[in-house]
């Protein structure tokens, strides 16, 4: 067997259970999407650098920022960063329970050209917390977090395995879209208005999966 | 020419995956990566010269948005690679060993021994593919056998 072989064979275990979409009238409708989420990038990354809530803050340690209070989980948390090899970053934090978590996140934001323009670690660190993070505990309960907020959403599925609920901090309020992925997770869609009004420069997605504590 | 997107899926679908799964080490990514690339397909008016043309810029196009994916700033707890392993079907051992260590190599190399190795490319193409010098690529694939060879002892062969 050549190396080609082995190769082959190895990455072979690799399959796809996607049904891709394939049809004319939904490419169109995902290019559509995808244009309009490009522009929603562009105005969140403005809001990244005009809009610090003042609830993050970075500390410098030998000029290199390594580590950030930012709100994860409704707590705020000390997170040590570092480079990782894609070019973003490595947070490591403690989640309370003595065990340590590590997510990765990248470093760049898209502009209305397309373009990509590298985060500080400031404007991540504020991204971050500005962002909901669902998980599902020992018990089967899911839980939504926004800032220092906390709330149980097992029982707000609809028959469609679908939620959607709205949270508020400090005047500004968020639309949440929650639906159950094929991995076991759970797909989290955030924006600044209901689905209904949302307009172009509000929407964006972000997609979590679940994590179970321990505790 | 001009293929049909619903063609080239049944073609690429699988190697597209591979590729996009290779850099962003996560099965829900790989899969919106081949999903946007099979819509930029569609939605260009490029002309290619042959069928070889459409498959190298669609490896091409789904390198990129694997990089991008990994370098936005939306947060993915991700399933380590271990834990997804454990949900796929290796032949034997030997393959699984060889998968894993793989998708340990750094980026850089991981991306030109896939090619090299699963895609069949040479050099040459890889280069091209990957917009770098034909004597990097030389590079990184020496370096990513060194390492294979290495971890895998006499399970992978020298090659030259």
């Amino acid at each position: 067997m050549t190396n080609k072989d082995r190769y082959k064979q190895a990455f072979s275990a690799l399959l796809s259970s996607q049904q891709f979409q394939l049809k004319e009238e939904e490419m169109a409708q995902i290019h559509n999407k995808h244009k309009k989420n490009i522009a929603v990038a562009a105005a969140i990354a403005c809001a990244v650098v005009i809009g610090g809530s003042g609830t993050v803050y970075a500390a410098d340690i030998g000029g290199i920022q390594e580590k950030l209070s930012v709100w994860l989980y409704g707590k705020q948390t000390e997170v040590d960063v570092t480079e990782n090899e894609n070019g973003g970053y490595t947070l490591s934090y403690d989640r309370g329970n003595g065990t340590e978590e590590m997510s990765a996140y990248g470093g760049v934001s898209i502009d209305p050209n397309g373009s990509q323009t590298w985060l500080t670690a400031d404007q991540l660190a504020t991204t971050i917390s500005a962002s909901a993070s669902i998980e599902k505990d020992a018990d089967g309960k899911v839980w939504i977090y926004y800032y220092d907020q906390k709330q149980d959403i097992t029982d707000l599925f609809d028959k469609n395995g679908i939620c959607q609920i709205t949270m508020t901090h400090e005047g500004r309020s968020i639309f949440l879209t929650i639906s159950e992925n094929e991995y076991g997770g759970y797909s989290l869609t955030q924006t600044d208005d209901t689905p209904e009004t949302s307009t172009s420069t509000t929407t964006t997605t972000t997609t979590t999966n679940i994590i179970t504590t321990e505790d | 020419m001009r293929q049909s997107v619903q063609e080239l899926a049944t073609l690429y679908q699988s190697n597209l995956f591979a590729a996009a799964f290779n850099i962003c080490k996560n099965a829900q990514d790989a899969e919106d990566v081949v999903q946007d690339t099979l819509v930029q397909y569609y939605t260009i008016k490029k002309e290619f010269e042959s069928e070889q043309h459409i498959r190298a810029w669609l490896i091409r196009v789904t390198i990129n948005k694997a990089k991008n994916v990994t370098r936005t700033f939306w947060r993915r707890n991700k399933i380590s690679i271990e834990d997804y392993m454990e949900t796929l079907v290796f032949e034997t051992p030997q393959a699984e060993n060889l998968f894993e260590i793989v998708m340990h190599l750094p980026e850089k190399y991981r991306i030109v021994i896939h090619l090299y190795y699963y895609e069949d490319y040479a050099v040459r193409e890889i280069a091209d593919i990957l917009k770098l010098s034909e004597s990097n690529v030389k590079i990184r694939l020496s370096r990513g056998r060194a390492l294979l060879k290495e971890a895998l002892k006499e399970e992978w062969d020298d090659d030259k």
